[in-house]
């Protein structure tokens, strides 16, 4: 019990760490190509997030029900031993919309690339005029 | 099945069809490769959206003084994603649909001299479709898919003009910045389902007064923590996709740079979605449910410090610019001020005076973006400079101009003097906070400075360069701007006829939390007897 109490902790701790890392990594990265890499793990990182909180200790099934009409013990069990299913839905949705995200900004890096030659902000802000 | 259900299935059919509409684009364009088919399949489907949404209106304002709710696939509210239409979302709904038929019209002869128009009609469709989930949506998850739609729509709308250096610029800007508050937006839902264990905006209302919808139990976790890390968030990653200073910085580089009769949906309507959606959160869902820890009231001051900010910035930054469409731009930070100061007083004054303005600065700022994008379409030119003198080639153009100038200006018989003076009068009314009208004040002043600028130079101004070749701009150009110009008259004109009878019952809906919550527990009852 304490092994999952330290495990579920140290789970919340390292991805809030991971989220600052990238938060910092979107602002203060040199190449788009960083910032780009930032943001997709900042959008694993939420997804991430709640795939944990939905996450159970312990003996778990897929979350469906083998009766077709369940009894109320039936009802219990399954609650007590399946993952919370919305979670995951939420994630599937996200995840279409980081790869949607990800897409179009990486069209428009190699846009900014043909245009000025280089990915590096502070060199894109000097041809700037 | 009853009267109501098909009304509310009428606003839920809207985002539908536009997205149907969007994803069937291409695949015409595949087939007919003429603009024209394009063109017209666009205008019937936004034809038929603009009629539904005034049938919605019309209903709402008329027979229904309680939400109307529809259910996705007849699932009870609480499990199924639900829209929920009330006075002040129907009122939203019918100005999206309205606008974005204007600029749709507007755009035929826009972008007449520009390959790819299929993808930019797509675009629009998802953008309309974005923006029309947001608002009805009654479900915070599905407000964030729809955020999502109606900002990626609005990114690669930005960077239409992809051989151009600055639509790409703002356009990378603007999508990581706004992707980075979705995400954010994201992180809030999580920490909602986490302490609540709903994604329902009702329950998530009853269950911080004790009690829930059918269905569902009590909350699973700290309900205080939850709400206050869910609203600090959503606060944060809403205010930017509002705009509001310090969350700004975004705006005045991504609205020029779209083609104009998108930046007038942009910065007419795009940012106001976000502030309905935060009107939602801050004065119908959790308004005074959190005694103990008084976080929506700390949000409210926030949002009054931040409104004041907005229109300093945006007030004193417009007297500075060159680029005529980027000083437009800076009046939306201005005016997105005043209706955050409006909202932030959280009482019905304010709310009133801020859904007027949101009405009256929607179509006056779209009338100001489609006027430049006259002018740029004949002239070639953003530059104020070179735009000297035309406005006396363009007579229709220019009064609407004006007309939009001077109303969003504050000038008394039009449109958003009235809404100014309704936030002036709630200001003098809330105590403590009165001196703040000096802001109002001050900031119309500049603003007029700022608009009366343009017209100084596109008409007043001896033209520096010949114009004798400038004509006035198209009819197709010309009629949306003059139906603009006269609606800005109208709302002034009549406007205690429009808030009394329009805009205070869509201000009272928002405020019912009680109404919003019945709704929901009628339509679960409802559904879990019948099925």
């Amino acid at each position: 019990m304490n092994f999952e109490i330290f495990l579920q902790l140290y789970g919340y701790l390292a991805l809030m760490v991971i989220m600052v890392i990238s938060l910092y990594g979107i602002v203060r990265g040199a190449s788009l190509i960083k910032k780009l890499i930032a943001l997709t793990i900042f959008g694993d990182t939420a997804n991430a997030l709640i795939i944990f909180l939905g996450f159970k200790f312990g003996e778990i099934y897929p979350p469906v029900l083998p009766t077709l009409k369940p009894t109320l013990e039936d009802i219990a069990w399954f609650v007590s031993t399946a993952v919370d299913p919305v979670p995951q839905c939420l994630v599937i949705t996200a995840v279409v919309i980081n790869m949607a995200i990800t897409m179009f900004l990486a069209f428009l890096v190699i846009q900014i690339y043909r245009l000025y030659g280089t990915t590096m902000v502070k060199k894109i802000a000097k041809l700037k005029g | 099945m009853t009267w109501t259900n098909y009304i509310a299935g009428l606003a839920a059919l809207q985002p539908f069809l536009a997205i149907f509409a969007a994803f069937a684009l291409p695949l015409i364009s595949l087939l007919a490769k003429r603009r024209q088919i394009w063109e017209c399949f666009t205008l019937t489907i936004l034809l038929i959206n603009f009629a539904l949404s005034l049938i919605v209106f019309y209903y709402m304002y008329n027979f229904s003084c309680k939400p109307l709710l529809y259910a996705f696939g007849s699932w009870p509210p609480p499990i199924g994603i639900v829209y929920t239409i009330d006075r002040g979302a129907s009122l939203i709904g019918l100005l999206i649909n309205g606008l974005v038929l204007t600029a749709m019209i507007f755009s035929i002869r826009y972008m007449e001299h520009e390959g790819g128009t299929q993808w930019y009609y797509t675009l629009m469709l998802g953008f309309e479709a974005g923006m029309l989930g947001c608002v009805y949506t009654g479900d915070i998850f599905n407000l964030f898919v729809m955020l999502e739609v109606m900002s990626i729509s609005a990114y690669g709308l930005v960077a239409f003009r992809r051989e151009t250096h600055e639509a790409v610029e703002a356009a990378i800007k603007y999508a990581i910045v706004g992707s980075v508050a979705t995400t954010i937006y994201f992180i809030a839902v999580i920490f909602a389902y986490g302490s609540f264990g709903t994604l329902n905006m009702a329950d998530l209302a009853l269950k911080l007064k004790d009690s829930t919808l059918p269905i569902t139990g009590p909350p699973i976790g700290d309900i205080l923590i939850g709400s206050t890390v869910f609203l600090t968030l959503a606060f944060w990653a809403l205010s930017l996709k509002a705009a509001i200073a310090p969350n700004h910085f975004w705006l005045p580089d991504a609205h020029p740079a779209a083609p104009s009769p998108i930046s007038a949906l942009l910065s007419g309507i795009m940012v106001k979605v976000a502030i309905f959606a935060l009107m939602r959160y801050m004065l119908t869902i959790f308004k005074g449910t959190i005694p103990t820890f008084p976080v929506v009231e700390l949000l409210n001051y926030t949002l009054i410090t931040m409104g004041v900010l907005s229109t300093i910035l945006g007030s004193t930054l417009m007297l500075v610019q060159r680029d005529i469409k980027r000083l437009i731009a800076y009046g939306t930070i201005l005016n997105i001020g005043y209706i955050a100061m409006g909202v932030g007083l959280a009482n019905l004054s304010g709310l009133v005076a801020s859904l007027f303005h949101i009405v009256n600065h929607a179509i006056g700022k779209a009338l100001l973006f489609m006027a430049a994008g006259a002018y740029i379409h004949v002239t070639g030119s953003r530059d104020l400079d070179e735009l000297t003198g035309v406005g006396r080639r363009m007579p229709f153009t220019t009064a609407a101009y004006l007309v939009g100038a001077l109303a969003l200006a504050g000038a008394p018989p039009l449109s958003c003097f009235m809404s100014k003076l309704l936030l002036f009068k709630a200001y003098l009314e809330s105590g403590w906070l009165a001196p703040l009208v000096v802001v109002i004040v001050l900031t119309s002043v500049f603003a007029l400075m700022g608009y009366l600028k343009v017209f100084y130079h596109v008409y007043a101004k001896q033209p520096t360069r010949d114009i004798s070749s400038v004509k006035e701009a198209p009819t197709l150009m010309v009629v949306p701007l003059l139906v603009l110009a006269s609606l800005c008259i109208v709302l002034g004109i009549a406007a205690p006829i429009i808030v009394d009878n329009v805009i205070v019952p869509g201000a009272l809906s928002l405020l019912n939390t009680q109404d919003y919550v019945l709704a929901a527990q009628e339509a679960a009852k409802l559904i879990m007897e019948g099925g």
